[in-house]
């Protein structure tokens, strides 16, 4: 399976690389998210849920759905399970993103270092990790 | 034992997508805290010799592949461009170069896609 996954026809190529560019982008950001909440600079962290996090989510999902239909892993039946991981990580992902978004544009507006910061800052922990799931699922490819 | 390899190999080049992104806060301006810019510095250090070690690894371990494969000597000749890259530009950053700081950042970024890229489409495997 392993050997399989690393020859894959050259067609695949671009969307797989718009896909990883993508995830890259996501988790890049949601670590720049983190650590400038951390650090209490609220506006820092809420610009980049805004301009990188977002962006970085939507080319992520749209590439995996590009993808997916280049491999035709959705006529699969049963679906394999890291295609199913994939999208119940990825999905969800977007509403504890706006979540955040929400929480860290309020508390950069009103300039509280409090609960909607800490919040903002368990949910970016919590798609960090979630994120390193994916990966591992992407990678693996557990049946 | 390729599927942990090529997991861990994944993780090391997102640590160093974080430190591009970090930096690349800094270069469109936003005063980075000095705490956001030292996880940039180690999540390289880190990612920096993970990808390096277990791509190393992972080509001596793959049949279909061979470490003197151009693709592989080519990721690696990127890999140290991207180092020294790195390396100048936090000293850059040190002594309030700005304006250089940026322009090293964006070259570093153009180094790290072209080793995605290699790593996608593995040109000559």
């Amino acid at each position: 399976m392993s050997v399989v996954a690393a020859i894959r026809p050259d067609d695949w190529n671009i969307a797989l690389f718009v896909h990883i560019l993508g995830a890259m982008t996501l988790v890049g950001s949601l670590a720049l998210v983190a650590t400038s909440l951390a650090a209490r600079d609220l506006r820092l962290g809420f610009r980049s849920l805004l301009l990188g996090v977002i962006p970085g989510w939507i080319v992520m999902r749209g590439a995996a759905e590009w993808i997916a239909e280049k491999e035709n892993v959705n006529d699969i039946d049963p679906t394999p399970a890291w295609v199913d991981l994939g999208y119940s990580i990825g999905d969800p992902m977007l509403l504890l993103i706006i979540i955040s978004t929400v929480c860290a544009g309020i508390a950069a507006r009103r300039q509280s270092t409090g609960g909607l910061r800490m919040a903002a800052l368990v949910l970016v922990g919590i798609m960090v990790l979630a994120s390193g799931i994916a990966i591992w699922a992407m990678a693996t490819k557990p049946t | 034992m390729y599927d942990w390899l090529l997991f861990l190999h994944l993780i090391a080049a997102f640590l160093l997508a974080v430190t591009v992104v970090m930096y690349s806060a800094v270069a469109f301006g936003a005063a980075a805290p000095g705490r956001t810019l030292f996880v940039a510095d180690r999540c390289w250090d880190v990612g920096g010799l993970g990808t390096l070690v277990l791509g190393i690894w992972l080509a001596l371990y793959l049949d279909q592949y061979d470490f003197f494969d151009g693709w592989i000597l080519g990721a690696i000749a990127l890999w140290f461009v991207a180092t020294a890259l790195g390396q100048t530009l936090q000293r850059r950053l040190a002594s309030g170069d700005t304006p250089a700081v940026a322009a090293m950042h964006w070259i570093r970024t153009l180094v790290v896609l072209g080793l995605l890229v290699l790593m996608v489409w593995k040109p000559g495997a």
